[in-house]
């Protein structure tokens, strides 16, 4: 064996000293962010779950009051309806934009004249301004001079809901407005998905004579299971967060009836100075989200057996 | 070339060296965006520092401070700009820091009790105790008897009208023996009649703050709205329910959705009359000015009255705005700060505010004369009587729980004005939520 092929104690070391290099060079890429994480998020967590325990309300010492903030929050009308409204938004909500946005994807997964602007056009409200799309849906949901009801005038609708003015109508009007806006961002998520399914399958299927239904059932759904799952994921934990729509459509109500669990939270800890107690809203709230993603993962993980 | 390596830490390190000396020998340690050097010990100059808001459109805080810095010209005073719509977040944020300027201007006088309790405002009861008997608003600060600021304006709420649409359906201008139930027969006759001659405007506008309802119940029932019944409110929502359901005043919901406001419909005549704070006043006499607003005659009566009882003095209610001392203040600065607690209350300072249309807390007669003599206001019977002759009630008494009860109140006023539930089934939650502290 020639001396060239044999790794020498200096080649040796000259190799490690490079895999330093390159592993401090990938810490030096990491670390801004990772720092980032944990001073802006990491930090704040575990302070909310020390500050859940204490009756602190932002001015002097912060004392340890046990689990009384927990018992005085389930023991809380208030939120208790704000935690059946959050469920009460995040279910349709989460069904309505995945069915949704999943055959927009399909639909728009095509080769046809113009199709860049309707995938623009769905994708658009997810890109606007928030506080504007509120005064937009308002204006239209408008009970007396909304061009909605006007319309449901004209086919007959004698007594139109009131919309965000009603208590009954406030919730669904939230979520037809939250899964318009963001029904176009998941659609993209599902179309990056459907570019991954090799068209072979559909060519496939198609001369075996299966019809679109079957080939959407056997090929696209197992193909998009991935994505669909990530898109779960996401959109059950934006659901279940969801703050700033309901702040500016209809500030929790009319009475209680939109007050969400992100809401009460921004109440209690912002406008009341009640920060221990506010927190440990904020930590059920993480529970929730916790929970609900850990049961999809555990689905997830069974499906792919 | 030799580079100094050690310069650039060796600079900062003394630069952080100097500011840390800075701070112990400057007076002034409240920082924030305009730190200022506040005390120089060789000429006796003070700089103070003082919240505001919305300076453009917002001219009392440069007012008060041109006024109190011609009278001492050793003390300089610099306004540090908030925005308005998260004012008390960003002071709280201030306070908790221990950034919060020498001067706290207290836009909302709820929080006084949660700022004075926090230990952040400085005890100013003397100044209070030598102020005019002309001052009204003080006992909005006062929390267990000691008074944590000073009132600079005192707004009240009154009964602005439009007395041309009031001519053209050919109804009686207001008189100050208005009650409830007359002010809610003339706005709907004002609405029919107005139809009939052709115009679209409505006989009232309501707009969609609960103090608009509220307000009035707890300064006119004489109740405690602490006390978790509000059984009493009941009259002063029903005559608002009465007036949308008969199209007199545009509804609830209307005006939530469509995000009217209220210059808009008073200033564009789409009603006749508004129940609305003394601020609109100056508003009104601008947007006319500039075109904003129609060209009208327009006056203000009395708020209506539950009875008759109190229609010599009409009770209305308002909440002061006022100063307050940061209580961490250095003591090189706390004199000139009394001192300045002390000019805004004064007859001087309230003739100044008077001329920009704000209604001062000291109200004495020449006060008033000089209010009147604002070009374009209405200088009839009635307003001079309206603005000269009430009790204004606080909106806001003094409590440790009152942020939480009017959130509670808060829930039951879009409740029962968008219609979702009756009158006494939202009093009567509201109630509950309170005694429970459901809050």
């Amino acid at each position: 064996m020639s001396a060239t092929t044999a790794t020498t104690p200096t080649a040796k070391s000259r190799k490690n000293a490079l895999r330093r290099r390159n592993t401090l060079l990938g810490w030096s890429f990491i670390l801004p962010n990772f720092i980032g994480f944990a001073l802006i998020t990491m930090v704040p967590i575990v302070a909310l779950f020390y500050i859940s325990f204490t009756d602190w309300n932002a001015f002097g010492n912060a004392g340890w009051v046990g689990f009384e903030n927990y018992a005085d929050l389930f023991g809380n009308r208030n939120f208790r309806i704000a935690l059946v409204n959050t469920f009460y938004y995040a279910i349709p909500h989460i069904l309505l934009t995945g069915v949704i946005s999943l055959a927009l994807a399909v639909l728009l997964n095509r080769k046809m004249r113009g199709i860049a602007f309707f995938r623009t056009a769905a994708f658009f409200p997810y890109i606007t301004s928030i506080v504007a799309i509120a005064i937009v849906w308002n204006l239209l949901f408008s009970p007396d001079y909304g061009p909605i009801n006007q319309i449901l005038g004209v086919f007959g609708v004698d007594n139109p809901p009131g919309w965000t003015t009603s208590a009954d109508w406030s919730m669904p009007a939230v979520i037809i407005v939250g899964t318009w806006r963001e029904m176009g961002y998941y659609m993209l998520l599902f179309l990056a998905g459907l570019q991954t399914i090799p068209h072979e399958l559909y060519e496939a299927a198609t001369l075996d004579g299966a019809g679109k239904w079957k080939q959407f059932l056997h090929i696209t759904w197992p193909g998009l299971r991935p994505t669909t799952f990530f898109i779960m994921v996401m959109l059950t934990i934006g659901s279940f967060k969801v703050f700033d729509l309901i702040l500016v459509m209809t500030d929790g109500g009319p009475g209680t009836s939109t007050l969400v669990i992100s809401q009460y939270i921004y109440q209690q800890g912002i406008e009341n100075n009640k920060f221990g107690y506010s927190s440990a809203a904020a930590v059920v709230l993480f529970f929730i989200c916790l929970a609900v993603t850990l049961v999809q993962f555990a689905v997830n993980r069974r499906n792919e057996r | 070339m030799k580079r100094n390596y050690w310069a650039v830490p060796v600079a900062a390190a003394l630069a952080l060296g100097l500011t840390a000396c800075g701070g112990t020998t400057d007076a002034d340690t409240t920082g924030g965006d305009d730190a200022t050097t506040s005390s120089d010990a060789g000429s006796g100059d003070v700089t103070l520092t003082m919240s505001g808001w919305s300076l453009a459109t917002t001219p009392e805080f440069q007012t008060l401070v041109d006024g109190f810095e011609s009278e001492n010209p050793g003390v300089t005073i610099e306004i540090k700009e908030y925005d308005p719509n998260e004012y008390e977040n960003l002071m709280l944020t201030d306070m908790t820091s221990g950034q919060a300027p020498d001067i706290i201007t207290i836009k909302q006088a709820k929080f006084t009790y949660q700022w004075a309790e926090g230990g952040q405002l400085y005890d100013v009861s003397d100044i209070v105790s030598g102020l005019s008997s002309d001052v009204s608003g003080a006992g909005s600060y006062e929390v267990d008897g000691v008074n944590y600021a000073v009132p600079y304006r005192q707004d009240s709420w009154f009964l602005f009208y439009n007395k041309d649409l009031f001519d053209q359906a050919g109804v009686e201008a207001p008189t100050k023996a208005w009650t409830w139930d007359e002010y809610t027969g003339i706005a709907q006759q004002l609405t029919t009649n107005l139809a009939a001659a052709g115009s679209t405007a409505k006989g009232a506008y309501l707009h969609s703050w609960q103090s608009t309802v509220q307000g009035f119940a707890n300064a006119q029932a004489d109740a405690d709205i602490f006390a978790g019944d509000y059984g009493y409110m009941k009259p002063f929502y029903d005559y608002n329910i009465t007036l949308q359901q008969a199209g007199a005043q545009e509804s609830y919901g209307n005006v939530t959705t469509n995000k009217l406001t209220y210059q808009a419909q008073f200033g564009k005549q789409s009603a006749a009359m508004m129940l609305m704070g003394s601020w609109y006043a100056a508003t009104l006499l601008s947007q006319q000015a500039s075109g904003d607003a129609d060209s009208f005659t327009w006056g203000i009566a009395p708020a209506p009255q539950v009875d008759g009882t109190t229609l010599e003095k009409p009770i209305t209610f308002g909440d002061p705005t006022g100063m307050a001392i940061y209580a961490k203040i250095d003591d090189a600065k706390l004199e000139a700060a009394q001192d300045f607690l002390a000019y805004i209350a004064s007859e001087k300072a309230a003739t100044s505010l008077v001329e920009i249309g704000i209604m001062p807390s000291s109200f004495s007669d020449s006060v008033s004369d000089a209010y009147f003599a604002q070009d374009g206001m209405p200088t009839d019977d009635l307003t001079k009587f309206a603005v000269g002759t009430r009790e204004t009630r606080p909106e806001n008494p003094v409590g440790e729980t009152i942020m939480e009860v009017q959130s509670v109140l808060g829930i039951a006023h879009t409740s029962i004005m968008s219609e979702s539930s009756g009158v006494d089934e939202a009093l009567a939650l509201a109630g509950e939520d309170v005694l429970n502290e459901n809050w």
